[in-house]
Parts: structure tokens; sequence; C-alpha cells
């Protein structure tokens, strides 16, 4: 088959899904669309993938260089690198995805609140929006995480009750500028139940920008996971996670170098990944870049 | 005079110079010069005696003040002997006599070092009013008698034979000037009214560094080393590649990097392995409601294999250790009862006890070793059936939990992982388990009265013999209560410049003024 047939028939393929195509004729988001996938494979079926148990312990082969028994070495208690890397990328998804959906969704909700309820509604929510906006996240999980103590439920919470303020602005924003539009208006004229024209007429059109933005958080999340482990406050041991490889790596530093590069090229991978994904989404839901794009 | 150069003379002189430096080894890169660089942990918080905290302020104190006796080095059994008095003598049971060293002098005028110092820096630690945490060092102290300027008696209110090697040479033993600290108001912190010691604190860059210079008014015998630099560096990685850069000239080594160091320690370097005083434990609570029954405190001393983790966290830098007691010393337990793990007998243990399907919460601290040590425990349960929930606290949130002025969380803690630095009597090892101390730092929640009148009559005997079997008894009530299962001593891992002698204390800390340039 030629070249151009192929392309053809790529783009026939594919001509039911636009955005992919037009993820796909990027080669650095399709690279990064590519990365996303093989993390979100590698959390979904860690248990089938992971050569051993993460947390199986064996202290008479602790720092084992690679090799090919444990392609990435192991750790400072012998359990095996490449395992606690695959089921670490489980745990890092599930807090940025939790995280960032529950976040995303509170945001949404008060967000078309705070933009299409009565105005004292919308000062006050405004007002706690700021004043969340104003923690300092890592300072406010620090606090957090000493009174309820470590987990990835407290993370998901912390995570999620220190970003929603943000998206609720977004929300908030766009809903004010769509609600005096003439075809809210005219449903407005027409009697339509508030509920029906939040979720019908103004829930679609200001939720492009949202995901756009939650696609770009999720690398932050995942380094704020990583880096609260790394203080020891993220998940519980022996929960493996990205950052207390790092963690655990960096007291053997020096004479096991590996773990700490092994267990930071997940790291950097997935943020490249989720970053560059995220930045190819705007650039395909975002008509204003569009317009602006030359031909 | 009229200066010329130009860019030729310039370079020659620049070699020259360039020159020199490398032939003169002292003047480019002092390996051992005039100053004494060392590396600590943390930065200094007080210089009052009676709120000591942490090792910084430990070592600046032995640098500023005097005690009494002093304490010799870890590795020599750390043997006491006289230092700011010229003569200390056992007069009795309960009084012993002292003569400070004549021409102690407290800087800032004012005057003299006197035996109403003395009086005046002991009976402060151990008023209750001052709620010092050192308090118990003087616990003992009825009153200090002054016969004169420079002489008094130490009166006790019952025998205290520990007070040598407890009291006079801490913390809480070092002496300060009783015109200035009243002058003060009673307490400061890190501005001393006055010092004494064979040096002066002559710089602090915070978080940095702090700088010692010699006292010139100090009569005894002068220090090495004409100048001490106190690094402050919380890493022990950190530190370790400072070291390697010439940053500093003495400093400790993380656990987990001893073994390499040993194999390859850097160059013009001396590597000090010792077992340090700072004992670890598990404690099991027998407080909390899930092990209350003496059973299933026992299945968990049965299912921890201690062996993995001197393996796995210490790489068999230590041994097991038999209890609180310092190991090495004579009173140091002989084995521990249960000595190695039996899984099968604590399934039965629990099954007897009907908590076959038990989950326990292990409180610890969230750094790397306590954390591996904790995974290693974790796993070792689990082999028994027992399921083991890690709650990691930072460090300030962890010593929260025992206390009881914080609320009733003492009572709920399952197992603790915990270590305290102690000292080479066994009662100051001993003493956190006494049943007062249940709601501070007894964490198991160990009640026992036989305890308490064996730790009345451990620091009230002289006898050698006696005190070996009181403290080996003590140690058995420990294990048998189930509340405990001891695990080692931590190794104490240090690398300093091979053209000096470190003297180094029990509590792993080093003590600059005995720092010796090696001949």
């Amino acid at each position: 088959m030629s070249f151009v047939a192929e392309a053809v028939q790529t783009r026939r393929g594919w001509g039911h899904f636009p955005l992919l195509r037009a993820l796909a004729s990027n080669p650095v988001t399709l690279a990064a669309l590519v990365i996303v996938i093989v993390f979100l494979m590698m959390a979904a079926f860690a248990p089938w993938l992971a050569p051993y148990p993460p947390t199986k312990i064996d202290v008479l082969h602790k720092l084992q260089p690679p090799s090919a028994e444990h392609w990435f070495g192991t750790d400072h208690l012998g359990r095996d690198l490449l395992s606690r890397i695959i089921h670490g990328a489980r745990t890092a998804l599930t807090i940025a995805i939790g995280s960032v959906a529950v976040a995303g969704s509170v945001g949404l909700l008060l967000g078309l609140i705070a933009g299409y309820g009565p105005r004292w509604l919308d000062g006050v929510l405004v007002l706690v929006f700021d004043s969340l906006n104003s923690l300092p996240m890592i300072m406010f999980a620090l606090a957090i995480i000493t009174v309820l103590g470590t987990g990835t439920g407290t993370l998901i919470f912390v995570i999620a009750a220190t970003s929603f303020p943000s998206y609720a602005r977004l929300i908030r924003a766009q809903t004010l500028a769509l609600k005096n539009s003439d075809y809210i208006l005219a449903e407005r004229l027409m009697d339509a139940h508030p509920l029906r024209i939040l979720l019908v007429h103004l829930l679609p059109n200001v939720v492009g920008p949202l995901i756009i933005l939650l696609s770009m958080d999720i690398p932050v999340v995942i380094m704020v996971e990583a880096g609260l482990s790394f203080l020891g406050l993220g998940v519980r041991p022996p929960t493996p996670s990205w950052g207390s490889i790092l963690y655990d790596g960096y007291t053997s530093i020096r004479s096991a170098p590996f773990v700490v590069i092994f267990g930071g090229l997940p790291l950097v991978l997935a943020t490249l990944g989720f970053t560059f994904l995220g930045e190819g989404l705007r650039d395909s839901l975002d008509p204003r870049l569009k317009l602006r794009r030359p031909a | 005079m009229k200066w010329n150069t130009d860019r030729r003379s310039f370079l020659k002189l620049a070699g020259a110079f360039a020159a020199a430096a490398a032939v003169r080894p002292g003047f480019a890169w002092a390996a051992v010069g005039d100053t004494l660089r060392i590396r600590m942990e943390g930065d200094l918080q007080t210089l009052d005696p009676a709120f000591m905290i942490g090792g910084t302020e430990d070592v600046m104190m032995r640098c500023l003040y005097v005690s009494l006796n002093r304490l010799g080095d870890l590795r020599d059994g750390a043997p006491w002997m006289p230092w700011g008095a010229k003569t200390l003598e056992q007069r009795d049971d309960k009084s012993i006599a002292f003569t400070l060293i004549d021409g102690l002098k407290w800087s800032n005028g004012l005057g003299p070092v006197t035996a109403g110092d003395v009086k005046f820096s002991y009976e402060r630690i151990a008023d209750p009013a001052v709620a010092s945490p050192w308090a118990y060092q003087f616990e003992q102290l009825d009153h200090v008698e002054v016969v004169d300027q420079q002489s008094g008696i130490i009166h006790l209110k019952s025998p205290y034979a520990p007070i040598y090697v407890v009291s006079l040479p801490y913390y809480g033993g070092h002496i300060i000037s009783k015109a200035g600290t009243e002058k003060a108001g009673g307490k400061f912190t890190t501005e001393p009214p006055a010092t004494c010691g064979p040096y002066i604190f002559s710089d602090w860059q915070q978080k940095q560094k702090l700088t010692l210079t010699p006292n010139p008014d100090w009569p005894g015998p002068k220090p090495d080393f004409q100048k001490v630099e106190i690094y402050i560096v919380s890493d022990d990685q950190a530190a370790q590649l400072a070291y390697e850069a010439d940053s500093f000239d003495y400093t400790k080594v993380a656990i987990a990097a001893a073994k390499d160091v040993k194999a390859n320690p850097p160059a013009d370097t001396t590597v000090i392995e010792a077992q340090s005083t700072r004992y670890q434990w598990l404690t099991i609570n027998m407080l909390s409601p899930r092990l209350q029954d003496p059973r299933v405190r026992q299945a968990v001393q049965y299912a921890v294999d201690v062996s993995q983790i001197l393996t796995g966290v210490y790489n068999d830098l230590t041994a097991r250790s038999t209890g609180v007691v310092q190991p090495g010393t004579k009173y140091a337990r002989k084995s521990n009862t249960i000595a190695a793990p039996d899984y099968e007998k604590a399934m039965a243990l629990l099954s007897e006890a009907g908590a076959s399907d038990l989950t326990l919460t292990l409180t610890v601290m969230n750094d790397s070793v306590r954390m591996a040590v904790a995974q290693i425990i974790q796993a070792s349960l689990e082999q028994a059936g027992i399921k083991v929930e890690i709650q990691p606290y930072d460090e300030a949130a962890y010593w929260g939990l025992g206390d009881k002025t914080q609320g009733d969380t003492y009572k709920n803690l399952d197992l603790v992982l915990m270590d305290f630095a102690g000292g080479v009597d066994p009662s100051e090892n001993l003493v956190w388990s006494r049943p007062e101390q249940i709601g501070a730092y007894n964490w198991s929640g160990f009640d026992s009265p036989e305890f308490e009148e064996k730790y009345q009559q451990l620091v009230a005997e002289t006898d050698e013999e006696k005190r070996v079997a009181l403290a080996n008894r003590m140690e058995d009530l420990m294990e048998e209560s189930g509340g405990f299962v001891f695990i080692c001593h931590e190794p104490l891992v240090v690398v300093h410049r091979t053209g000096m002698q470190p003297l180094i204390y029990p509590d792993g800390h080093p003590n600059p003024v005995f720092f010796k340039k090696s001949a």
C-alpha cells in the first residue's frame, strides 16, 4: 500500500473522531497521547503487568542494580522497582484524576451558580473562592495532613479543596459572558426553567475551557502528589508512589542512583505527556486559537 | 611610592601565589588548621541549659559553659572525670562535695564563677516552677550548700548513684550565672547573660553557621583548636557531599550510606563506627482497646522479625538490643525472652484470644529510616495474619500523640515505633517506662508497681552487682508485659579528617573542646 493510500485510509478511519484526527496531526501531541495512553494502561492493568508484587520485601536483595530478574533493579527494601513504578502509575493517576474530577465538578457547579444566580450569592461565592485561592496549596496540605493523617483520600480532598476555586472562577466568568446572550434571553422569555437553561444551554458552552484547564492541571497534581510523598506526607506506605520511590531512592542516591533515575523517569514522562496533550486539546478545542492560526 | 603593574607582571604574581598555595596545603586546603569545622543538624534555639532542645545546643553549651565533671569518649565507655571542679568527692550516700577550679570568670564583667552559681543552676533546673524538661536529672536534689566562694556540697533527698553520669555532665549540669540570669529576668534564649567556658560565642549566621572563638579568661587547659565553626546542614546526604567538598571536618553519616563510606572512605578521612545510645523499640500500647488482652500483645511480640530490620535498614551494623539499657555495659540483659519470630505461635495466641482478624495502626515519624523499619514490621506482622496500617506523622505532630495534656489519643494508639537518645547509666533509659510517665513518654501504658519499686532501688543502690540485677529484672518486666519489642541501639557512623581525634559523647554529639590534633 502506498503512503498516500495509507494516509487516506487513516483519515477515513478517524473521520468519525475529528478531535483525535486533530490531535494526531501534531506529532508532539500524538507522542503525548501515546505516553498518556501507556500510563493509563499501566494504571488500569498494573496487577497483570507488574512482574512482582509491589510490596514484597526482600532485604537480602536490596538495592540490586538492573538485571534480567529485576529490569529496573530493587529498592532499599529489596522490592522490585519496575513493579512499584507500574503500580505507582495507578496511585498517581487515581489521585490526579480523582482530585481533578472532584475539583472540576465542584468548580463547575459552583461557577454556574455564581454566574447565573442572584448577585448576593455571586458575591458570597466569589469571596469563598478568593479566600480558598489565597491559601498556599502545600502549606494547606501540610496542615490538613497533620490533622487527618496521610492517605489517598486526604490527598484527593486537599488537592480538590485548593484547586476548585480557580475552576469555579473560570466557569463563573464564562457563564456571566453567556447569560445575556440572545438564545438565553429567548429561553427566559419562553419561561424555561433555570435548571434547563443551566444544564442544556450554559453547561455545554462553558465546559470546553474547563476540560482544557483540567487536562493541563493533571501533571501539576501528579507533581504535587509526588512532592508530598517525597516529604513523607503522601500516600501511606507501603503503597507505591513515584514520589515515595524518589524519597526512598534519595537516601541511597550515591550507591544506587538507578532508583532515583528510574523513579524520576515516569514522573518526567507523565508530566510531559499530560502537559503536551493538554496543549494539544487547547489548540484543538479553543475556537479562538483556531481563528488566530495561520492558514 | 609609585605602583606600576601590567598584564604580564600581574599574571606572574598570580602564578606565584597559586604555586605557593598549592605547595603549602595548610594555606589553601587546610585539612586540620586552627579552625575546627563540624556539622550539626539543626539551628540554635536556646542556650539556657534548663530548656536545651537539640544537638547543636548540646555542643554549644559544652563550649560556652562548664560543668563540674565531664564524660570521656563513648568508644571508651564514657568514663567521667572532674572538669569545672578540681575536686568532686562523695561524702556519703546523700552528699557530694565540690571545689571549683581557680580563676573561672564570667563574661560581661559578672565576676568569678562561684559555688552560689552552682547552687542557683541546679536548684533552678529542679524547681517545678521552672518546668524544665530536664528536671528529672535533679529529681533527687535536696539543695546545694555553699561552703565558700569556690566550694559547696550537693545534698540529695535520697541516694542517687547515676548523678555523675546522668545529671552533672549533661545539660542540667551546666553552670550559669546567678547574677546574669536574674538580671535577664530569670530566663534567656540565645543570648546568655554570661558565659565562662573555653570558648565565646562570636558569630551566628542563622541556619548556616555558628562561630566560637577562644575565651581569653578561660583558666583551664586550652583547647587544641583556636576557632570552632558549626555548620548547620539538616540532611545527612547533603552533609556528606559537603564534607567531601571540604566544607567541614567532621560529620555524622546517614546509615544508608555507612556501608559505602566504610568501603570507600573519602580522601584524608577516618571513619568512626560506634553503637550510639539512641535506642529503638516497638511500643505496644496496652491502653488500646485492641491490645488489652496480653495474648494479643504477646502475639505481636512473636510476629516481629527484628533480624530483617537489622539487615534491611541498619546493614547489620548493629546487633539486636536486649532492652533499653546500653549494650556493652554490664547492665545489659543477656538476651530477650522472645528472641526470634514464631508466626505459628503468634497465630495460635491470636486465635486463643479471639482476635484472628486483627488490624492495628503503626504510628511512626515520617523519615526514611523509621519508615523503612515500619514497613518491615508491617510485612513481618502480616505473616502472622495481623494487618497493619502505617500512619506517618511529622515530628511536631508525632510527639503530641502520646501527650495526655493534648487529649485521649494516647489511649488509642496501637503500635508506635519509638526511639530515644539514652545514656550510659541504666536508670537514664529505664526512667521513661515508670508509671508516672504514662501520658508523657511511657506510650506502652506500662503500669508496673514492681518496676517503680525497682527503679527507686536502682537509683539509690551503689553496689554494682545489685544494680545489674535490678536493671535486668526491670527489662524482664517490660518484655513480660507485652508492651515492648526491643529492636536496637542505632549505629553511629561519623567521618572526620585524619589529622584530628574527636571526642564523642554517649548521646552521639561531639565535644569540640576535647578534639585533639593528631601528633
